[in-house]
């Protein structure tokens, strides 16, 4: 059976992604940032929930933390939104350096409750230090009148998320941090630095959750804490990853389809039961499909199993030999 | 260059009050097959997980080469040219048998890597499970491949826990071969097992460990004879 190449899936994504500004009507286009950021989120998320298998409930923190830093610069210096949201990520990856290092001494649920704590902490702060945060009154930006270039910004660091997920599937260093998640212990025993490429993937994986909390701010043109630091966003992120495959390229990009359109769909018919109907979507899905969407693809024989540019070197590797 | 390639010198090691290792010292010549027996809880693994720095001996110290790697982490004395097996197979199963060696070789670029990583796997007559999900594997393909895996490191010294436990004769001598194969490259084996036959016949130096005193060292005859050997092994 030929087998899907993931990339093929990506570009066929990209192409939609590429047209849908020009022919899509202002709902499609707000829709699909939503749906963007939270694509973003869940790459995120699988560099060190999937791949290093550090699970943790904390990612709204990088997210919260550039929301603030983009909307502050926009509102204090009226810096263009783009920049400030580059600022953001530099925050975010500041941020994450000092912590990694502190918080990654922490296995399983302390490491993943720890992160869910840091998180609550965060928005005490911003709730409590109202003279630099705006307290529960939060920041309200200037509207944006075209939504386009927001889409498209957010579009790009998508396509780049995506591309380095798929690099990073190709590559030792991809392999190293799957033996982290396998057994830590044993990777450290065989030689693998552990705790570099553990804290570099937690501070990879903080970087583009900033940049997308400062788009959300400025999508939404407000921030207050619960809407940076909203659980709801570490949650749906998470039950994406879960959904579509942990640690593999296309997992996230299939799970952030399907739960948000499944989402935007209930939501839109069925408001009283939507959360309801989520929820039992996803725990049906984790009851079946424990390895997510992806597994199915390769249970079925449609996607190859293990990574193809070690196949393919492996492959040449015979012929010459 | 000294003959001894490793050395462990008045290791002591105790868990919660417990002593594992009390004042064992033990020489690995280089290029030597070693090995160590002791029954069950005789502190063989702890031996090697303070070797392989997965643990830290209470007090003692390790030499590779001279060179003290107490305190030196896994990684670092993997760098050294130790590499390890495991008593009970801890493969990455959920990667193929290619990526459980692509996994851990280091400094090469990836065709290289890839080609010995071939090579180690015709050595080991298991070409044909490279595609295999280690979680796949029969147990005496998981040692087989554990073996491999430690050879991607391109080793001094391969540090192999019961390497022939649970497997049947017929793979017990392919592995023999195997580690007679790797000594004449200049590779030291030194490794842990209960499996009498092979420890009597294969090595060059045999230790005895029991309740984590080392009873005994020789040459084979020397440990088959001894009293004490007798009395706490048979």
């Amino acid at each position: 059976m030929k087998k899907i190449n993931p990339l093929g899936i990506a570009g066929v994504a990209g192409i939609v992604a590429l047209v849908l500004p020009f022919v899509g009507s202002d709902y499609a286009v707000s829709f699909s940032i939503q749906l963007l950021i939270f694509l973003v989120l869940a790459y995120s998320w699988n560099l060190i929930g999937g791949y290093t298998g550090y699970t943790h409930f904390g990612q709204v923190s990088f997210f919260g933390i550039g929301a603030y830093v983009g909307s502050l610069l926009i509102f204090h210096w009226d810096v263009p939104w783009y920049l400030a949201a580059i600022v953001a990520g530099f925050a975010g990856a500041a941020f994450a350096i000092p912590l990694g290092g502190a918080m990654l001494r922490l296995k399983g649920p302390f490491f993943a409750i720890g992160m869910f704590g840091l998180t609550r902490v965060l928005e005490a702060f911003a709730l409590g230090f109202d003279s630099i945060t705006h307290g529960g009154t939060g920041i309200y930006l200037k509207p944006v009148s075209d939504l386009r270039p927001l889409y498209c910004v957010v579009a790009a660091v998508a396509a780049v998320m995506l591309l380095l997920t798929w690099k990073l599937d190709n590559s030792r260093l991809g392999l190293k941090l799957l033996a982290i998640r396998e057994d830590e212990n044993a990777a450290e025993s065989l030689g693998i630095p552990t705790t570099r490429l553990k804290i570099g993937a937690f501070v990879a994986s903080a970087i583009a959750p900033a940049v997308m909390g400062s788009l959300y701010a400025v999508y939404l043109g407000f921030i207050d804490p619960p809407t940076a630091f909203a659980p709801n966003i570490e949650l749906t992120t998470i039950a994406m990853v879960l959904l579509g495959g942990m640690g593999t390229v296309l997992g996230p990009l299939c799970g952030a389809v399907v739960l948000s359109v499944v989402n935007e769909v209930l939501w839109a018919n069925y408001p009283q039961i939507y959360l309801a109907s989520v929820g039992v979507i996803i725990l049906l899905a984790v009851l079946f499909m424990p390895r997510g969407i992806v597994s199915l693809g390769m249970k079925s024989g449609w996607l190859a199993t293990g990574r193809p540019l070690f196949r393919r070197l492996a492959a040449r590797a015979g012929q010459t030999s | 260059m000294s003959d001894t390639i490793l050395a462990v010198e008045n290791v002591c090691k105790r868990f919660a009050g417990r002593i594992a290792l009390d004042q064992v010292s033990i020489d690995v010549a280089r290029g030597s097959i070693t090995g160590v027996i002791g029954p069950n809880g005789s502190g063989k693994s702890t031996l090697f997980n303070i070797i392989a720095g997965t643990l830290r001996p209470d007090e003692g110290s390790v030499l590779v080469d001279g060179r003290n790697i107490t305190s030196a982490t896994a990684a670092e004395i993997c760098g050294l040219g130790v590499a390890r097996t495991f008593q009970i197979s801890r493969l990455f199963a959920e990667m193929t048998v290619l990526e459980n060696l692509v996994a851990v070789a280091r400094g090469i670029d990836d065709r290289a890597v890839i080609a010995l990583a071939l090579e180690l796997l015709d050595f080991l007559e298991i070409s044909g499970i490279a595609d295999r999900w280690g979680s796949e594997l029969s147990y005496g393909q998981r040692k087989l491949v554990e073996i491999a895996r430690a050879l991607m490191l391109q080793p001094r010294i391969m540090l192999l826990d019961e390497p022939f436990a649970g497997i049947n004769p017929r793979l017990q001598n392919r592995i023999v071969e195997h580690l007679r194969t790797l000594c004449a490259k200049g590779i030291t084996v030194f490794f842990i097992d209960h499996e009498m036959r092979i420890v009597l016949k294969e090595c060059d130096l045999v230790y005895v460990l029991a309740e984590g005193r080392l009873i005994a060292r020789g040459d084979t005859q020397t440990v088959r004879n001894d009293a004490k050997v007798l009395q706490a092994y048979f």
